[in-house]
């Protein structure tokens, strides 16, 4: 089976570098070109109809390099498994979509995964990512009611204010989320004055066994709201989020464009009784309460040649600190060996107790996340080569990823990156299960 | 004598004086307004159809329905094709964004960018007044027309000057070269196909764009549907970005 995908993959990265290194004779260049417009414009999309469905389908192809001497190998595989290449196919589709009845629409997104590797064969996985009616009584007001995602905040890799969605996946920032089952509003004024525009967001989260369970709440209400303001050309948000067991928060944002090729942006959240959980190098376990601040600064620059540069500085104030990152990586370390000598799992399993809060993407204080991507190079329309740095200042590990991506025809998208992981020993990203990775997906929407 | 010197000096002034005479007495400035609204109304919807061609003929299409109110507020909706569908725009004044459907919410975006690819950037995508943006620092009357030569008033603009070249008659462009601040030629935009929308609107329906920075990629905008709408402020929202269509 692996062979055949070995196939399958090279023959993909083949047409994905023919295609883009030879861009139907690129050098053919004639401005007499035979061009049937549609002057009429009597076309499908103008006549709108009262529902639309789209879907895509995307295909990838992930290999892995296992790094048996990581820590965070040794504590999920010990000995089970030597360093090896891990190869998984993904085939991913989704589809979406809604009714407009008067005022009233409903909108639905289903995505469907099948999956192969060899630890478990094939399996799938099917979720429902938004589904939810919207009441429309004027272009002022729309009340929302289902499952729908609320994503708050102006960061690009991170958003420490985006109280009601799921945390981004920062290897792909820009993937689609699953939203929660609540009840919101958007209440939008237009203004003369210093003040153009100001809108509110309130949202209401049930939790119960059976709705946004996922959050381990039970009978609990998470109820918070956003306020829009745009003034002086600048968008700034304040938000904020209350429940009776879970972390009342409150935040705000901004974004402004200096220049017509420079824009900066921010966001700040003070997280109130942050419990923290620290295990030590020896498997003493404690808890920490405080209030946690977070908060990001960032730039997007687009420069003369088309190259665009986004920085970020995120600091996580409910991150670990170098030290205690450290400890859980040597009790780890301590738990093998106590495996090796004794057979013992205590330790190992002790440690994975903590894998959700330690093993998390950005489990640390202080982080830089730069992006640089070029708008079609060598004339290459449609191509967009990208190269990813995200720096954990506290420990100096690293990962890089280089990203070429291209759209060759209508409506198909390529995407070939790598990830490189680099650190010292007993840092975030040298620890992690693989040293590096490639992945080749397409992308096909209709 | 004296007399004759004078009534002679006064004469050859005339004469060296009126065609700037002619010239000054035309305001730019008041002529640009009236080619913003012989290009579209006030307050008004259409669809674009956004077509770029490669030098090998390759196509690559872009339907988009867009509402635009006063001077400095457009919004738009990519209809097709499927993988670009129910990205919008929104732009108000200086101050740009783009919704994109997975992404979730808006993010700003730069008058250079593009987001369709190919030689119209958002600038030209997002098309507000130009008296909006320029400042008309001459005029030039020739028979072929007028040729207005403008100048940026405000800071975040994708093109320093612009030469609009405009039929004196219709009071509409039939070619705009725009530059940077540089002075380096982007790109030449041709006015085509003058069409009676109804309701008053008659306008050029295909823009027509080359650059010497796109050697031998050609891009179109053609407009359909343009027709007067009343729209409330509140549209133009980033809070609104993702309910456009529904205005269709």
């Amino acid at each position: 089976m692996k062979s055949i995908f070995t196939i399958l993959f090279f023959v993909a990265m083949t047409t994905f570098f023919y295609g883009v290194a030879c861009p139907q004779n690129a050098d053919n260049s004639s401005n007499d070109l035979d061009i049937d417009l549609d002057l009429d414009f009597d076309i499908e999309e103008v006549e709108k109809k009262p529902y639309s469905i789209n879907a895509d389908i995307e295909l990838e192809e992930a290999i892995r390099f296992l790094d048996s001497d990581a820590l965070l190998f040794k504590q999920k595989y010990l000995d089970t498994k030597k360093s090896d290449t891990f190869w998984q196919t993904d085939i991913n589709f989704t589809i979406e979509g809604q009714y407009e009845w008067d005022k009233i629409k409903l909108y639905g997104r289903f995505n469907s995964l099948i999956y192969y590797n060899k630890d478990v064969s094939w399996e799938s996985e099917r979720k429902a990512e938004e589904a939810y009616i919207t009441f429309q009584p004027s272009v002022s007001l729309a009340v929302d009611a289902g499952k729908k995602v609320h994503k708050w905040g102006k960061g690009y890799a991170f958003s420490p204010s985006a109280f009601f969605a799921r945390p981004k996946d920062i290897d792909d920032p820009d993937a689609t989320l699953e939203g929660y089952n609540s009840l919101s509003a958007d209440y939008i004024k237009s203004m003369e004055g210093v003040i153009k525009t100001f809108a509110i967001t309130p949202i209401l989260m049930p939790v119960t066994r059976h709705i946004n369970d996922e959050l381990g709440l039970e009978n609990e209400l998470i109820w918070g709201a956003k306020f829009y303001f745009f003034t002086f050309d600048t968008d700034i948000d304040l938000m904020f989020q209350v429940s009776k067991n879970l972390n009342n928060q409150i935040g705000i944002d901004f974004s402004k464009n200096l220049n017509p090729s420079f824009e900066i942006h921010g966001e700040a959240a003070l997280v109130k009784d942050n419990t923290k959980y620290i295990i030590d190098e020896f498997g003493n376990t404690s808890e920490q309460e405080d209030t946690a601040f977070n908060f990001l600064l960032g730039l997007r620059y687009l420069s003369e040649m088309e190259t665009t540069y986004i920085l970020e500085y995120y600091h996580n104030g409910e991150g670990y600190t170098a030290d205690e990152y450290e400890n859980y990586l040597e009790f780890i370390e301590r738990g093998y060996n106590q495996y090796l000598n004794t057979s013992s799992m205590a330790s190992i399993s002790k440690s994975k107790k903590y894998a959700s809060s330690y093993n998390q993407q950005a489990a640390m204080r202080d982080y830089i996340y730069l992006k640089i991507s070029q708008k079609d190079p060598f004339d290459i329309l449609y191509f967009t080569p990208a190269i990813i740095f995200i720096y954990n200042i506290d420990d100096q590990s690293a990962s890089i990823t280089p990203q070429l991506t291209y759209s060759p025809i209508t409506n198909l998208t390529l995407d070939l990156k790598a990830g490189f992981l680099l650190g010292n020993s007993k840092t975030e990203y040298a620890e992690k299960i693989n040293n590096a990775k490639i992945v080749f997906s397409m992308k096909y929407y209709f | 004598m004296k007399k004759i010197i004078i009534i002679a000096l006064l004469s050859l002034f005339y004469l060296m004086a009126v065609p700037s005479i002619t010239a000054f007495a035309l305001d730019g400035n008041k002529i640009l307004k009236q080619v913003d609204r012989n290009l579209n109304p006030e307050s008004f919807e259409m669809y674009r159809k956004l077509i770029n061609i490669e030098p090998d003929g390759t196509k690559k299409e872009f339907v988009m329905f867009s509402i635009k109110k006063g001077k400095n507020k457009i919004a738009s909706i990519f209809l097709s094709p499927a993988s670009e569908k129910g990205r919008s725009t929104l732009r108000i004044g200086e101050n740009m964004w783009l919704y994109i459907p997975n992404v979730g919410r808006p993010l700003r975006i730069t008058s250079l960018q593009s987001v369709t690819g190919g030689v119209f950037n958002n600038s030209d995508i997002m098309r507000v007044d130009y008296s909006a943006e320029y400042n008309c620092e001459k005029i030039e009357t020739t028979k072929k027309g007028h040729t207005l030569y403008l100048k940026a008033k405000i800071k975040n603009v994708a093109y320093e000057t612009v030469n609009m070249f405009i039929d004196s008659e219709k009071l509409l462009p039939h070619k705009i070269e725009c530059y940077a601040a540089s002075g380096m030629l982007i790109k030449n935009l041709y006015f085509k196909n003058i069409k009676d929308f109804g309701d008053g609107v008659v306008r050029p329906a295909i823009i027509e764009t080359d650059s010497p920075l796109y050697k031998g990629y050609k891009s179109y905008i053609v407009f359909a549907k343009v027709k007067k709408r009343e729209l409330a402020d509140e549209i133009f929202s980033l809070n609104y970005m993702n309910k456009i269509d529904g205005l269709r």
